[in-house]
């Protein structure tokens, strides 16, 4: 005993940089998705492994990630119960050509999860939509359905399951697209494509399609889809009509910087309230889907970006703040104690070869969802090498 | 500048060792002369006297208390470069000039590069490596902390910065920021091309800038929670790291590209998590013999037999330290040199870890019969702690930044220690195990 105490103090003492306690909740782990030259070991190799859509399906985390210029992202699972890589499927193997899978998952009915592709080169192709199913054993099926748009990837999507409809933003034009999932049939919008001006106005503050697209669509409890347009403006698409409505709140702004205004994250409350991220200052915010009046929450952190928000079962909304050039805080919002910043996430990673545990600190986390029933918080990282970080929810 | 050299106030391993010890450390001691850690006496063992050792110190920044692995050797004209630091703003470039015996503070760092106060440094933690025309390439560190959590805030951190000195002109060049928020814990080079290769802190990417034509790469991060301190480079210019799980990364420079090792280097069993996500903290090449000497930071020594392609050779060479009673992985070493008769050197001690109760040790170990021996044993008020590795004149000798802690005094009101803010007083180390050196 007094040896391990001796060695933890002397780990301590180099490593005399941690002068704050990470936060530690009962139950968190990290996966080990991604090593290169791992033969023995279901690993993703580096490069290609930027952790951008997440979904939970029972035991299953399935991921989607992007690769670097000219190499093709994977999709994976992982189970939560084995704490370990248990398939993934390599796109290019697929469909060739593409590059990104930002959009997240959607759920549709019979357990399949809705996905878009960016292409690595535009010229040769449109994204693609996919669908993607696990089996029990955690295998991988992807179905393609094709691009909806030619020579536009898939930004953002989103879904109505009860109308078997997908709702997207192309990118990197910003098309407003709807597909029906049963007919295949697509129909495309241009009232939320930035004008000429407003592209003007991006360009004096050096902003491509990646910082004024929206990042995030979501479908309220009365069928309506929310999402946002630049400059800095929120809209609602109502499926019924076909129209757009452009709310007459805006996203919450720090002044001068409403170029940045972009919706990067979307969590739906139990009571059907909306909740919102900012990329450009990293405020978090309210929507009523009724009312469509917005109330600002605050900045959880200094830092830019919401990647993700997400609702678990202790009724806390997760999200992350922050990121690259600096490091991604967790964070947790409720309306008694507004916001808590946890830092940034460092949980135990034990895999074969490194039985006894090693400490995954997760720098720059991408994307943070939560499972049906609230327990799991899974947050996945944009590294080089990105592994998945895992927390679960106090039960209420 | 004037110049102290101190005879050693330590005691070699054999001579009178138990005078000074209690009874029961002098039985524990005895102990181990039965079990064979100590010399038996052999002959060149026996010609390494305090006379082949000898403390510099460092005049002119009486605030500087500690180097950090700031330490290289420039063979342009036979001197050693250290960086001394307040741990907190301010920065010295210390000179030693081996042929004339004679060290020089050659000013301060955020003077020559002008840095302005918000873009203040704490340390210099990387090393210091020659260019083939005589610079000498370093970069700067924040201190970890102030740095690392307070990073964005206008209190918080500009830096890293990569900087070259010339030591015809005297004078420093400011290269540049490597990535934002982050500062450096190692820099190699490849002497051909002249590109750096640099480790950043806290996230541990693993980038490579050409001076010549501003271009970083930034590779992408190699570690986990602790970045591992030492990049190292071979004959031919690529240069090695490790990730989290101890395997050998090789930036390829024919590719361009990062090659990972299929397997974790040798670690002793039980060795905590923490310390294999750390990795190697010292390296001593032995060109001669074509061999790269490890030490890890779960005390192994390894021999590695770099290959222009692919990964080379690994050999375990078996403990850095054995001492009874003590985990096989329990010694803080980051500081290793090999000499020309082919052992290596390193003290033993320090940041609280110690192979004999608050007391370093020096050692000499022989890769040939894989085993460690104590050359001199120290209190931590003369010796305690040492950085820097592979640096040695052409003359053999070897070079290590060393410091003591400061005993009980109007300085220091505190215990003994050379962590936190508690006062260390740094000096160069000069050893050379085949010759005089005072």
């Amino acid at each position: 005993m007094k040896i391990v105490f001796a060695a933890l103090l002397a780990l301590c003492a180099l490593q005399s940089s941690a002068q704050y306690d990470f936060w530690t909740p009962k139950e968190a782990f990290a996966i080990e998705v991604s090593l290169e030259n791992a033969p023995s070991m279901k690993r993703l190799p580096i490069y290609r492994n930027a952790i951008t859509a997440l979904a939970v399906s029972g035991d299953f985390i399935l991921g989607g990630t992007s690769a670097e210029h000219g190499l093709a992202p994977f999709v994976f699972a992982a189970s939560l119960s084995k704490r370990e890589l248990v398939s993934f499927k390599d796109m290019n193997e697929v469909i060739p050509g593409q590059r990104r899978i930002r959009s997240g998952f959607s759920k549709g009915n019979n357990n399949a999860y809705y996905a878009g592709t960016i292409p690595d080169d535009l010229s040769r192709g449109g994204g693609r939509l996919v669908a993607v199913k696990l089996n029990a054993r955690g295998e991988i099926d992807i179905q393609d359905l094709g691009s909806p748009i030619p020579n536009e990837g898939i930004f953002s999507l989103t879904i109505d399951a009860k109308k078997n409809m997908l709702y997207g933003i192309s990118y990197p034009t910003g098309i407003f697209f709807s597909y029906n999932i049963a007919t295949k049939a697509t129909r495309t919008f241009r009232d939320i494509v930035p004008t000429p001006k407003e592209l003007h106005t991006l360009d004096e503050y050096a902003l491509g399609p990646d910082d004024y697209l929206c990042k995030a669509l979501v479908e309220s409890a009365q069928g309506l889809i929310f999402g946002s347009f630049p400059v800095n403006k929120l809209f609602c698409f109502d499926p019924k009509n076909q129209s757009f409505q452009v709310l007459s709140d805006s996203i919450p702004e720090v002044w001068g910087r409403k170029s940045l205004g972009q919706v990067e994250s979307w969590a739906k409350a139990k009571d059907g309230k909306l909740y919102g991220g900012n990329a450009g200052d990293g405020q978090v915010f309210e929507l009523n889907p009724i009312t469509k009046k917005v109330k600002n929450l605050g900045k959880p952190a200094m830092m830019p970006h919401v990647k993700g928000l997400a609702f678990a079962r202790d009724g806390r909304l997760y999200g992350i703040s922050g990121g690259a050039p600096g490091y991604t805080h967790l964070f947790s919002y409720d309306h008694n104690k507004g916001f808590l910043d946890y830092g940034n996430p460092e949980f135990d990673m034990v895999a074969p070869g490194i039985e006894q545990g090693i400490r995954w600190r997760g720098f720059r986390i991408a994307t943070l969802i939560a499972s049906e029933d609230g327990k799991y918080v899974v947050m996945g990282e944009g590294e080089s090498l990105s592994q998945l970080l895992v927390f679960v929810a106090e039960d209420k | 500048m004037n110049m102290k050299m101190k005879g050693l106030p330590m005691r070699r391993n054999r001579r009178k060792r138990f005078g000074y010890l209690p009874v029961k450390p002098a039985v524990f001691f005895m102990a181990l002369f039965a079990a064979g850690i100590f010399s038996a006496g052999k002959a060149i063992a026996q010609e390494i006297t305090e006379k082949n050792m000898r403390f510099i110190e460092y005049d002119g920044f009486p605030e500087g208390s500690s180097a950090w692995n700031s330490i290289g050797y420039n063979p342009y004209d036979n001197t050693v470069y250290v960086g001394i630091t307040d741990h907190r703003d301010k920065v010295a470039l210390y000179v030693y000039n081996a042929s004339k015996d004679n060290m020089q503070l050659k000013g301060f760092v955020s003077d020559m590069a002008r840095l302005r106060d918000f873009q203040w440094q704490a340390k210099i933690h990387t090393k210091f490596v020659a260019g083939k025309n005589g610079e000498m390439f370093f970069a700067t560190d924040g201190g970890e902390s102030r740095e690392e959590y307070l990073m964005e805030n206008p209190k918080g951190y500009a830096g890293g910065f990569m900087l070259k000195w010339n030591p015809a002109e005297n004078k420093l060049t400011n290269l540049g920021m490597g990535l934002q928020y982050e500062s450096f814990k190692d820099v190699d080079i490849d002497t051909a091309s002249g590109k750096l290769y640099a480790i950043s802190y806290p996230q541990v990417h693993f980038l490579v800038y050409d001076p010549q034509s501003n271009d970083l790469k930034d590779l992408g991060r190699l570690g986990s929670t602790h970045v591992p301190r030492m990049l190292f480079t071979d004959r031919w210019g690529n240069c090695y790291y490790v990730d989290w799980r101890q395997r050998l990364v090789k930036y390829e420079k024919r590719s361009g590209k990062l090659v990972f090792a299929e397997n974790s280097l040798p670690a002793f069993e039980g060795t905590p998590g923490g310390y294999i996500v750390t990795g190697i903290t010292a390296f001593a090449k032995d060109e001669a013999r074509g061999v790269i000497y490890l030490m890890t930071y779960g005390a192994k020594v390894i021999a590695f037999y770099p290959q222009e392609q692919g990964i080379g050779r690994v050999e375990d060479l078996g403990g850095a330290m054995d001492i009874e009673g003590n985990e096989k992985w329990r010694y803080y070493i980051p500081n290793m040199n090999v000499g020309n008769n082919g052992k290596l050197y390193y003290l033993v001690g320090g940041h609280g870890m110690y192979a004999i109760k608050d007391r370093s040790v020096f050692v000499e170990f022989d890769p040939k019969l894989k085993k460690p021996k104590i050359l001199f044993e120290y209190p931590s008020t003369v010796f305690v702690e040492a950085t820097g590795c592979d640096t040695k004149d052409k003359e053999g000798n070897l070079y290590f930044a060393g410091k003591r802690n400061v005993p009980r005094s109007e300085r220091n009101k505190g215990n003994l220690g050379e962590l936190g803010d508690r006062p260390t007083v740094p000096f160069l180390v000069k050893f050379n195990p085949d010759k005089t050196v005072q």
